[in-house]
């Protein structure tokens, strides 16, 4: 009980949001897949995001990742307006992204796949295979001890371990905003372990992470929020204590709660009160 | 028995992606080594200083060619100006010698003409999202067409000595006196076309191998999505490589018009195809993110030692096109066989 106080007060309206997205759009032709979200994200703070195939969740997170740009809409980190005009300028601002595609170049080897774009290099300019190759084997180890396979294409491994590297890549550099669409989708129950226990290290270290996922257990386990979309719409946002999972589903399915929905935690909320 | 036949199996498979890339260019080295033979047991003379000569000249404008485009199949596309664009830049070259500029810094425009070509076939595929196959086949019309249009579609001849130097010229050449009068050549020496060509390579392979560009061409064949989304400028690196191979067509254009000692508007016609040739016989990969420069030169030895064995022996040009075109779909066969594995 004690625990849920706490948790409420590290996110005090006084903390500054990471992020900030309002009025978010994003049209496809007729078809629109993001529909005005306003969403919050601050520090230390685990964000579920939920919702049916096609719901936009990628999209949304796509926008925040310089990867694709908002019809309409503005995006604040720390208080500041920026513009997420390429992937390049949301890392500059800490945000790094796992892909649902992970994003990788498949003949390329893993160190080359995990510095992509931020090569090693060394004194002359020339790459600095060697050093990648050492901090790869580091990283990765920390995520999957068995990854033996460094110098291999990344076509010729499994799926897990692909989703390994897009993960090493998104917490090897300076990391503060980290957008994590479905991680654990092709993990086993070791690797999915160890993808949460690395969630909660973040979250103490102050990182804000929105975690896409359609895994209930997971989320109820790792959030400290969840918000629903459903058909571009965000139509919940709520404290992981205040909802059941059969409430979010219903969220998930019919895009609304339970007509007799109380909040889960109403008992402790009123006996602290 | 699962225990000891376990880690040898593991060692296998850890080593059959790295070694598969090998295979394919050791069996293209054992083409070529088998070619070889069989042509100098053919024809004794094959193998005579002279045609030694002759093959590496010749070899040296497809290799050229083949580096250029090389990097740009990596990168997932195709250039089908080079044959077009080397008659340009040769011609271009040829017209500033005949009005008076120095041999040097009218080759220098000549292959500067080419390279803007290149950057234009770039522009083209990156900001107008054409197609490189639509792209590039804009321009082996546009260039073909403007060398001739420039020339009225007749040669420029008696260009003097100095521009014949770089295609007929030779490192360490060493010429006797004779007591008749005549010269006697002793060594002819290393023909610079060979020099460049070499040049050209290991820079082109360093470029590939150990800089962030080469990393960079990889990744965009390999896929370009995931290049953008890491943070690699996909356009830049396209235009990179489109106006290099421009440039590199310029670079075989002087060398083969200072060879003929004429700027000839219509030379390097379906030089392209060869250039492809050499390149996918060498291991590269239409689809993008596969090859290598070392796996070129000796695809372009592979076409150069045919070609010139055949003539040799007499064999018709055009019975050399159909042998070629059998040979290209062997080695892509036998690359695809390897990658079914
Ligand atoms: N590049 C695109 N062009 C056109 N439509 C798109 C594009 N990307 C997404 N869409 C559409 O936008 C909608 C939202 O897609 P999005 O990928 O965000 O869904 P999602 O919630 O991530 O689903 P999933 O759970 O399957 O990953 C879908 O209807 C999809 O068809
Ligand atoms: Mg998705």
């Amino acid at each position: 009980m004690s625990q849920t106080l706490q948790a409420a007060a590290r996110f005090d309206a006084e903390t500054t949001p990471l992020v900030e997205m309002r009025g978010i759009e994003k049209h496809f032709g007729g078809v629109v897949a993001v529909d005005g979200v306003s969403l919050d994200l601050r520090p230390g703070e685990v964000v579920g995001v939920l919702g049916h195939n096609g719901a936009g969740k990628s999209c949304l997170m796509r926008i925040l990742s310089g990867a694709m740009a908002p019809s309409r809409g503005e995006i604040r980190i720390a208080g500041d307006v920026v513009e997420m005009g390429s992937p390049q300028d949301a890392r500059a601002h800490g945000v790094e992204t796992i892909y649902q595609t992970l994003a990788l170049a498949d003949h390329l080897d893993a160190p080359s796949n995990l510095f992509l774009g931020r090569e090693l290099k060394t004194r002359f300019g020339n790459l600095d295979d060697k050093r990648m190759l050492a901090e790869a084997r580091k990283v990765l180890a920390t995520l999957n001890p068995n990854f033996t396979n460094l110098k291999d294409p990344v076509s010729s491994l499994s799926g897990g371990q692909r989703q390994v590297i897009a993960i090493a890549r998104a917490i090897y550099f300076d990391v503060k905003i980290l957008i994590m669409d479905e991680p654990t989708a092709a993990l086993g129950p070791s690797e999915t372990a160890m993808v949460a226990d690395l969630i909660r290290k973040l979250r103490a270290q102050g990182i804000g992470i929105f975690l896409v996922s359609h895994d209930m257990h997971d989320v109820f386990d790792l959030c400290d929020r969840v918000v629903v979309m459903n058909k571009g719409k965000l139509v919940g946002a709520h404290d992981i204590d205040e909802v059941h999972k059969d409430d979010i589903l219903s969220l998930i399915i019919k895009g609304e709660l339970p007509t007799d929905w109380r909040p889960r935690n109403l008992g402790e909320l009123e006996a602290a009160r | 028995m699962a225990n000891i036949s376990q880690p040898s199996q593991g060692a296998w498979t850890r080593m059959l992606p790295n070694s598969a890339a090998a295979f394919h260019r050791i069996s293209a080295l054992l083409t070529l080594a088998i070619l070889v033979i069989a042509f100098s047991f053919a024809s004794p003379a094959f193998l005579s200083v002279n045609n030694t000569l002759t093959i590496l000249l010749q070899t040296s404008v497809i290799g050229l060619l083949g580096i250029g485009m090389t990097m740009v199949i990596i990168t997932g596309g195709i250039d089908l100006s080079v044959g077009s664009v080397l008659a340009l830049s040769g011609t271009v070259t040829g017209m500033m010698v005949k009005a008076g500029v120095p041999v040097v810094p009218a080759m220098m425009l000549g292959v500067c003409m080419g390279a803007a070509c290149g950057l234009f076939n770039g522009f083209v595929v990156t900001k107008m999202k054409i197609t490189p196959f639509v792209a590039t086949l804009g321009m082996m019309l546009i260039a073909r067409g403007a060398a001739l249009q420039l020339t009225g579609a007749a040669p420029i001849s008696q260009l003097g000595e100095a521009f014949g130097v770089l295609g007929n010229g030779a490192l360490f050449r060493v010429v006797e006196m004779g007591d008749n009068g005549f010269p006697r050549v002793i060594f002819p020496g290393i023909p610079y076309p060979a020099i460049l060509l070499v040049v050209v390579a290991i820079v082109a392979s360093y470029m590939l191998r150990r800089r962030a560009i080469g990393r960079h061409i990889y990744a965009t064949g390999s896929n370009e999505e995931a290049a953008r989304l890491s943070g690699v400028l996909v356009d830049r690196t396209k235009l990179i490589a489109y106006t290099l191979s421009g440039a590199l067509a310029g670079v075989a254009g002087n060398v083969l018009m200072s060879r003929l000692i004429t700027a000839q508007p219509s030379e390097g016609v379906m030089y392209e195809l060869d250039a492809i040739a050499a390149a996918v016989i060498g291991g590269a990969s239409l689809m993008g993110g596969v090859g290598g420069i070392s796996g070129t030169m000796i695809g372009a030895f592979i076409i150069g030692v045919l070609r010139n064995g055949l003539n040799m022996g007499g064999v018709s040009s055009f019975i050399q096109q159909i042998v070629i075109g059998f040979v290209v779909i062997g080695a892509v066969y036998i690359d695809q066989l390897r990658n079914r594995r």
